[in-house]
C-alpha cells in the first residue's frame, strides 16, 4: 500500500522535474519566439483593427479586413503567384524527376548533381540582378542565340516578358534543389524493381512511368505545398526586375504589402493585408503539418 | 538500356549544364568588364582585363561602405547561426528527452506559428523594435535572425535518432542534464547541429527583406541589401560595380556549398532564399 502511493508520487515528481528541466532548456528558444513571432502576430493582429494616418491611430474595427478583401489591387497581385503555382510548381516537378530519373543513367553524375545544385546557392537577390542584366537591351549577351534559333527579335525584359523571364529565374533557381530532393527518393527505392521489369522487356520510359513516379508521390505532395507557399509570398526576384522595370506596385501580393506601408505609409492596411496573405497560406499549410505531424511523431 | 539511349540522356544532361551554369559564367566574365565593355553584350572576358579595377572600385565605394557590408554580413550570420543552432538543439534536446506538461501543444504551436509568412510578422516586429530602438542597428537583424524554428523541427529529428539508452547510461553515472546535453548529446548528433548552422547561416546571409525593413542607414546595411543600393553620385546605377558586389556577395556561399555539400544536401523544410 505504501510503496503503490511511494510510486504514485515519485511518477507525479518525475513528471514536475521533467517539466521544469524541459523549460530550462527551451527558455532562450521560447523568448526569441515569443520577442520575433508570437508577440507580433497577436501585436498585428491587434494593430490591423487600428487606422492610422502618420503617427495617428484610431479604432476602426474589422474595416481594414473588409477594405483588403474588397481592394482589387490587393487580389490582382495574386495573378503572380497563381500564374507560378498553375505553370512553375507542376512544371519544375516533372521537370525535376526527369532529372532525377535521368541522374540514375548517365556517367558523372555527382558532378552534374553538384553543377544543377549550385543555383540554390547563389542568394535571390543576386540571381535576380544577374539575370535581369542578361535580359536587359543594355547588356544581353544573348542576342547573337535568338538570331541562332531563328527568333526574329531578341528578348529582352519588358512589361510583357518579364512573368517568362521570371519564370526562367525561378526554375533555375529551384529545379536542381528539386531534383535532389526527389533523387534522395528515388535511392532508396529497391533496384530489383526497375532490374526486374527491365528484364522482362519494359523500356525505360515504362519502368519511369509505372513502377517510379507512383513511389515519388509523397514526395511531391510535399514539394507542391512548399513551393505553392513559396510562390504566394514571391518578392526578392521581381523587386530586383524592378529596377530595371517599372513593375506595378501590386506586382505580387508581398510587394504590394511592402508598398503599402513604405510607400504610401499604410502600416495598419498593409499588417491586415498580411494576415490575410497568412490565412491563405495557412489553409495551403495545413495538410503539411498533418503530414509532418505524423513523421515525426510527437505524441508519444 | 541501349547506348544511343545513354547518348541522349547525357546530351540533355550537357544542355541542362549549360542553362544552369550560364548566370555564374556571365556573372563571372562580368565581373572583368567596365561598363562600356558590359555594354557590348558579350561572353567573352573584358580585354583589357578590368577585373582589379571593380574590386577596387567596389571597396572605394562610398569610402569603404563596402567593408561595413561585408563585416555586418559575416556578423549577422555568424551570430545569428552560432546562438540559433544552440538554442534550436537544446529545444530539440527537451523534446527528445522530457514527457513534460504541455510538449505536444508547444510543437503544434510552434509549428503553426512557423507557417506565418515573414511578411505579417515583419511590420509588427517593425513597430515592436521601434520602441526599443532596435531599429538601423545590428540588434534589429541579430535579433529575429537568432530564431530558428525549422532548426528546431529537424533537432527533434536528429535527437530523435539517439538512442535512449546513451541517455541512461549517463544517467547511471550520475552525469548532470547539461552535462549529458553538452558532452554526450551534442557530439553524437554533430552532422545535424552543423547543418542546421550552415543552412541558418546561408538563411541570414540572404534575408534581403529583413534588411530592407529594418535598416535605412547604410553603415549598418548587409551585403545582400548593400549591393542592390550601388549608384553614382547623380543616382545613376553603376553596373560593374554592382556586378562585382554581386560576386562578391555570392562567392562565400559558393564556397561553403562547394566545399560542405556533405551537410547542404537539401531538406524538405522550406526555401533559404
Amino acid at each position: 500500500m505504501g510503496s503503490g502511493f511511494r510510486r504514485f508520487s515519485g511518477k507525479a515528481d518525475m513528471r514536475r522535474f521533467q517539466t521544469v528541466r524541459a523549460y530550462l532548456f527551451l527558455l532562450p528558444f521560447l523568448v526569441f519566439f515569443i520577442l520575433v513571432t508570437a508577440f507580433p502576430v497577436l501585436y498585428g493582429g491587434y494593430l490591423s483593427l487600428f487606422g492610422q494616418h502618420g503617427a495617428k491611430m484610431w479604432f476602426v474595427g474589422l474595416s481594414n479586413f473588409k477594405s483588403a478583401f474588397t481592394d482589387p489591387l490587393f487580389w490582382q497581385g495574386f495573378g503572380m503567384p497563381v500564374f507560378l503555382l498553375l505553370v512553375q510548381v507542376p512544371g519544375m516537378i516533372v521537370i525535376a524527376i526527369f532529372i532525377g530519373l535521368l541522374y540514375e543513367r548517365i556517367r558523372h553524375s555527382v558532378v552534374y548533381r553538384l553543377i544543377f545544385y549550385l543555383p540554390y546557392a547563389m542568394p535571390g537577390v543576386v540571381a535576380g540582378i544577374v539575370w535581369s542584366y542578361i535580359f536587359s537591351q543594355s547588356m544581353s549577351p544573348l542576342v547573337p542565340l535568338w538570331n541562332l534559333f531563328g527568333v526574329a527579335k531578341p528578348i529582352f525584359i519588358t512589361l510583357s516578358s518579364v512573368r517568362w523571364i521570371l519564370l526562367i529565374i525561378i526554375l533555375w533557381e529551384w529545379t536542381g534543389y528539386t531534383s535532389l530532393i526527389v533523387y534522395s527518393t528515388l535511392v532508396s527505392i529497391p533496384k530489383e524493381l526497375g532490374e526486374a521489369a527491365e528484364m522482362d522487356g519494359a523500356t525505360w520510359f515504362k519502368v519511369a512511368y509505372y513502377i517510379k513516379v507512383p513511389l515519388l508521390r509523397n514526395t511531391v505532395f510535399v514539394l507542391f505545398i512548399f513551393n505553392s507557399i513559396g510562390a504566394m509570398q514571391v518578392f526578392n526576384e521581381p523587386r530586383m526586375l524592378n529596377i530595371l522595370l517599372n513593375l506595378p506596385q501590386n506586382y505580387t501580393p508581398a510587394m504590394y504589402l511592402y508598398n503599402q506601408a513604405f510607400a504610401y505609409g499604410s502600416f495598419t492596411y498593409s499588417i491586415a493585408m498580411g494576415l490575410v496573405l497568412a490565412a491563405v497560406i495557412f489553409v495551403i499549410s495545413f495538410f503539411f503539418m498533418r503530414q509532418s505531424m505524423k513523421e515525426l511523431d510527437v505524441h508519444a | 538500356m541501349k547506348a544511343s539511349h545513354r547518348v541522349r540522356f547525357e546530351v540533355v544532361a550537357i544542355l541542362l549544364a549549360l542553362y544552369f551554369l550560364l548566370p555564374f559564367y556571365w556573372l563571372v566574365q562580368s565581373s572583368t568588364k567596365d561598363i562600356q565593355q558590359l555594354m557590348q553584350g558579350t561572353f567573352v572576358p573584358g580585354f583589357p582585363n578590368h577585373f582589379i579595377d571593380n574590386l577596387l572600385g567596389v571597396f572605394a565605394y562610398n569610402h569603404g561602405l563596402f567593408i561595413h557590408w561585408l563585416l555586418n554580413s559575416f556578423l549577422y550570420s555568424g551570430v545569428g547561426s552560432v546562438a540559433g543552432t544552440f538554442f534550436a538543439a537544446m529545444a530539440g534536446f527537451a523534446f527528445r528527452r522530457y514527457r513534460f506538461f504541455g510538449r505536444k501543444f508547444l510543437f503544434i504551436l510552434i509549428l503553426g506559428f512557423a507557417l506565418v509568412p515573414g511578411f505579417a510578422t515583419t511590420l509588427p516586429l517593425f513597430i515592436e523594435f521601434k520602441s526599443f530602438h532596435f531599429l538601423n542597428t545590428g540588434w534589429s537583424i541579430i535579433v529575429p535572425s537568432v530564431l530558428n524554428v525549422f532548426g528546431v523541427y529537424l533537432m527533434a529529428v536528429y535527437w530523435n535518432q539517439v538512442p535512449e539508452e546513451m541517455f541512461d547510461a549517463a544517467m547511471m553515472d550520475g552525469t548532470k542534464e547539461l552535462s549529458i546535453f553538452l558532452r554526450i548529446g551534442l557530439p553524437t548528433i554533430l552532422p545535424g547541429v552543423t547543418t542546421v548552422l550552415l543552412l541558418s547561416f546561408v538563411a541570414i546571409w540572404n534575408n534581403y527583406f529583413l534588411a530592407l525593413i529594418m535598416l535605412n542607414r547604410y553603415e549598418a546595411f548587409p551585403l545582400i541589401l548593400g549591393i542592390t543600393t550601388i549608384s553614382s553620385a547623380s543616382g545613376w546605377p553603376v553596373y560593374n560595380l554592382t556586378l562585382m558586389g554581386a560576386f562578391l556577395t555570392a562567392l562565400p556561399l559558393l564556397i561553403l556549398f562547394t566545399t560542405l555539400q556533405r551537410f547542404l544536401a537539401p531538406q524538405l523544410t522550406g526555401s533559404i532564399k
